[in-house]
């Protein structure tokens, strides 16, 4: 709900909260009840603007978003080893701990962020048959996105591999093209979890479980418990008070 | 002495396995070792290497006892109230035949997806420990049937239950 417009209505009880200079009102309870809409409308309307309930929204959403995430994955690739292998450090597949993606959060002006991703470089050694070893750094992406890799010697004359037990040697100078590193079920495979768990009811199990409604339920109906001067029967408020009190429960219900 | 081995994810596992027979959705005859045993194919993740070759070694009598279940527990936690475990479990379902697939998945569809239903259900059945109490039992995620990776030749579909449950305690809260 635009706040705006919550506020604009809310300013047309403005004139019923304060005693007419003629003396017409011979009673409290017009001016009461505007007082109490007014409060209640003030509280509401400044909840989305408010730093600490915004940041709350933020965190504890996220938070949970990103633990299930990576639990999902993990255990995706626990399962399907061959489809989430990039993802993760050499021969540790499902591993918390070897992980090659990280979540990140992009917030933005209104009440809402983005969840994006990125990959991480790879610190393992790569598996080998040979005794030089190396870092593949970029693993995970560059087994994400399917680009063929080209593998030239550096430090030595020719390449010299194994493939199916036979070892080969490769002409003095020559390349080798890996046309799907990670193997054929790796391309996209991160990029179409991600859509699955984002674009389906996990991301929505995820939020439910975040405690954030708990929190926004009880902080609300603190922010929303009447200050004692608009209990009291009175023939006239400052909706500048009240505006005042309005901003300053949200403030107190929501920090901390 | 209080039993830890004991798992809710087993004994939903247990119960699957019970139904999948009693309504025919599978066989037991069809998952017969070399002695005779029934292997039943609804495995942990942990387990996959060890009964590959028993779910895609050569059949004899026909193909059915290809298909089967790998499942593995994505997270565990529990809310301010602790007596009650949240628990996601992700049931892989492999099959050959696209048909067996969509039978597996609808018939863990209708089991598990009416929450507390589900639950009085599973509770009610015999063969369930003692020791646990379902609340809630239903269908966080189906993922689409697509060609496996990690079989050759299987298609494979994923489905996330969430589960909801208590385990037995005594009056300091402790499990019995």
């Amino acid at each position: 709900m635009d706040s705006n417009i919550l506020v604009q209505a809310s300013s047309r009880l403005q004139p019923l909260m304060v005693e007419p200079s003629s003396g017409i009102i011979t009673n409290s309870v017009v001016s009461q009840i505007s007082a109490f809409v007014y409060y209640n409308s003030q509280v509401m309307a400044n909840v989305m603007d408010e730093p600490g309930f915004k940041n709350k929204f933020n965190s504890m959403i996220y938070t949970q978003i990103e633990k299930d995430f990576g639990n999902y994955i993990d255990a995706k690739a626990r399962t399907n080893p061959r489809s989430l292998h990039h993802v993760y450090e050499w021969n540790r597949a499902g591993e918390s701990s070897a992980r090659l993606f990280k979540l990140n959060r992009l917030n933005t002006d209104q009440l809402s962020f983005k969840v994006l991703y990125d990959f991480l470089p790879s610190k393992s050694f790569a598996k080998s048959s040979s005794k030089r070893r190396h870092v593949f750094t970029n693993k995970a992406s560059v087994m994400e996105a399917g680009m063929p890799l080209k593998i030239a010697p550096r430090h030595s004359q020719r390449l010299v591999f194994e493939v199916n037990g036979y070892t080969v040697y490769m002409p003095k100078g020559a390349s080798v093209t890996v046309k799907r590193p990670g193997g054929p079920g790796v391309k996209n495979s991160f990029q179409m979890s991600y859509s699955h768990f984002f674009k389906g009811n996990l991301v929505n199990e995820s939020i439910k479980r975040s405690g954030f409604q708990n929190l926004f339920n009880s902080s609300l109906s603190k922010a929303l418990d009447l200050p004692n001067n608009i209990k009291t029967v009175k023939y006239s408020f400052s909706p500048n008070a009240i505006r005042s009190q309005a901003k300053a429960a949200v403030s107190a219900a929501f920090s901390g | 002495m209080v039993n830890y081995s004991k798992d809710a994810v087993v004994e939903i596992r247990n119960y699957l396995w019970h139904k999948l027979k009693e309504e025919n959705v599978l066989s037991a005859n069809d998952y017969l070792d070399g002695n005779g045993n029934t292997i039943v194919p609804i495995i942990p993740v942990q387990q996959v290497p060890e009964m590959t070759t028993f779910f895609l070694g050569p059949t004899t009598a026909n193909e059915d006892n290809k298909t089967h279940i790998v499942y593995d527990k994505i997270g565990i936690s529990y809310e301010e109230n602790w007596a009650i475990c949240c628990e996601q479990v992700v049931f892989t379902i492999y099959a050959i035949d696209y048909n067996k697939i969509t039978i597996m998945r609808n018939f863990m569809m209708d089991l598990f997806r009416r929450m507390d239903d589900s639950a009085k259900e599973v509770n009610a059945w015999s063969g369930k420990s003692q020791e646990f109490k379902f609340h809630s039992i239903y269908i966080a995620d189906i993922s689409p049937t697509q060609p496996s990776q990690e079989i050759q030749g299987f298609l494979a579909e994923e489905i996330v239950l969430e589960l909801k449950y208590s385990r037995h305690a005594n009056f300091q809260g402790r499990f019995i």
